[in-house]
């Protein structure tokens, strides 16, 4: 068996470990349309935009596993693929695989802003970005970052610099509206950025090195753009496999097409214990789904099982949050002391995610919670703590 | 260059060498040793590149960190010599270090 896997990022390469790792006896073509061997994303705005040293400590795949002898790597950007004759395209080759597996990530929003060059404009999205942004940082007393979410603030703690002012602009009402409040006030607490919120972006003034907004100029010596990311999705769209939202699939990571499969950011597949199709952009989703879809080619196929999580640091906080709730989901105080937070966010009495910050025992005990199930908010306030519940849960 | 041996979950010892400044992890996923998930990438926040280190080592390391610790309790049979893989940064005396990658991760 021959699969064409297009896209080299955490989820492709979570895929091949898995599949080298159960003695998959088939042939691998990787088609990696970056310039760079595949690294880990989640450190770019983090310790490594901080610090950034050599790309080989951003390394993604084990050498033994990059170097297999069953995988060809194809540096190249996929223009095209036809899954009824299992054919994928790049600029001047055609290449014929048994199954296609799109993993094409996502790209990073940007806006246009008038006036705004191009050498001003920045987005972290790739390890190229973070390159292009490290070379413009000299001599720069002002940096604007679009957005508010948990990128914004990643990055205002990684280019804190005594002489340079970050600002961060929000277009909403408030600073990072994933999670709750009181979770979001203890990391605001913390950044070395200026916040404002309900900004309106109208122009830029290069004379001025300003944006032009609805609060007035704001000095602004470069530009990063964290408003989102949206999927890569046009390859399928092509073949008639895409929605808007992502690749629809079921819970095995098949699409309608039995050749192609999807898995990582690009994947709106079925949830089955949330019973909902879900996107989601995290580490947790690009390796659970990608285990999901290594298991069923390796003949032992599971349905996606796995509860989201994810983390963010910033300086010497970090959030990590268990489930995965809705920006209108209730929340409730668990735990607020001088060094750790906790929230419980709920949808009536059924917890839908738990927000930890510098409480990595709770945040555990809440993945490990979720795995067995749901979990009742009145059960969790008699219990005291996640950990609490847990241990009266397994005794 | 230095070298430190893990044992991997079937028994087998492997030599990987390391640079001075690379943490445990670093070094070991590289070499691909079995075993190491390290599914947040090193930020310790999964719990996934469990080791065990010999307990010779013990004076030659700094302390696990509050969130370290707090993470390890969650890991599978975790040991009095247990850490996180991606939190032990190694240095010229750790060569020779002798290791144990966790039966399970998870």
């Amino acid at each position: 068996m021959k699969i064409g896997i297009v896209g080299a990022g955490q989820a492709a390469c979570t895929l091949i470990a898995e599949l080298i790792r159960g003695q998959f006896d088939g042939e691998i073509i990787v088609f990696n349309g970056e310039s760079h061997s595949p690294y880990q994303r989640p450190p770019l705005s983090k310790s490594w935009l901080a610090d950034p040293t050599e790309t080989e400590s951003l390394r993604l795949l084990p050498e033994p596993i990059e170097r297999h002898h069953s995988i060809q790597w194809i540096q190249s950007q996929v223009k095209a693929i036809e899954p009824d004759h299992g054919v994928i395209v790049t600029n001047n080759v055609s290449y014929t695989v048994d199954h296609i597996v799109l993993a094409t990530g996502t790209r990073a929003k940007k806006l246009s802003i008038d006036g705004l060059s191009s050498e001003k404009t920045h987005v972290i999205r790739t390890l190229d970005d973070v390159m292009s942004l490290t070379s413009a940082l000299d001599g720069v007393a002002n940096i604007a970052i679009l957005g508010a979410g948990f990128l914004a603030f990643e990055l205002a703690s990684s280019l804190k610099h005594p002489t340079r002012t970050i600002r961060v602009l929000a277009k909403g009402i408030r600073a990072l509206p994933q999670i709750s409040v009181k979770a979001a006030d203890r990391l605001l607490d913390a950044t070395p950025a200026s916040i404002r919120v309900g900004v309106t972006v109208e122009r830029y003034d290069e004379d001025n090195a300003a944006l032009i907004t609805n609060h007035g100029p704001i000095p602004a010596d470069l530009v990063i753009m964290a408003i989102g990311a949206e999927p890569n999705i046009e390859l399928a769209h092509a073949c008639g496999l895409a929605a808007n939202e992502g690749i629809p699939t079921d819970a095995y990571m098949q699409t309608p097409h039995p050749r192609v499969s999807a898995i990582g950011e690009v994947s709106l597949h079925e949830q089955p214990h949330l019973n909902q199709r879900i996107r989601i952009e995290s580490i947790s989703e690009a390796n659970d789904t990608a285990s999901t879809l290594a298991k069923r080619l390796l003949g032992q196929p599971e349905p996606f099982h796995a509860t989201p999580w994810f983390w963010s640091d910033q300086g010497d906080l970090k959030l990590q949050i268990a489930g995965l709730s809705a920006r209108t989901d209730e929340e409730t105080v668990l735990i607020n002391s001088e060094t750790e937070c906790v929230v419980i966010r709920h949808q009536g009495d059924r917890v839908t995610a738990i927000e930890a910050v510098n409480a990595a025992k709770e945040f555990m005990a809440a993945r490990r919670l979720f795995e067995q199930g749901t979990i009742s908010l009145e059960n969790l306030l008699n219990a005291g703590s996640v950990f609490s519940l847990l241990q009266s849960s397994r005794s | 260059m230095p070298q430190l041996t893990c044992i991997d979950p079937n028994d087998q010892a492997i030599d990987v060498t390391f640079e001075p400044g690379e943490t445990v992890l670093q070094a070991t996923y590289r070499a691909g040793v079995d075993g190491i998930l390290a599914e947040c990438g090193g930020g310790c926040s999964c719990a996934t590149c469990h080791v065990i280190l010999n307990a010779d080592w013990d004076g030659t390391l700094d302390a696990p960190s509050v969130q370290e610790a707090d993470m390890l309790s969650f890991a599978i049979d975790p040991t009095p010599h247990s850490r996180l893989a991606c939190q032990v940064q190694l240095n010229d005396k750790h060569d020779g270090l002798t290791l144990t990658v966790a039966k399970r991760q998870y």
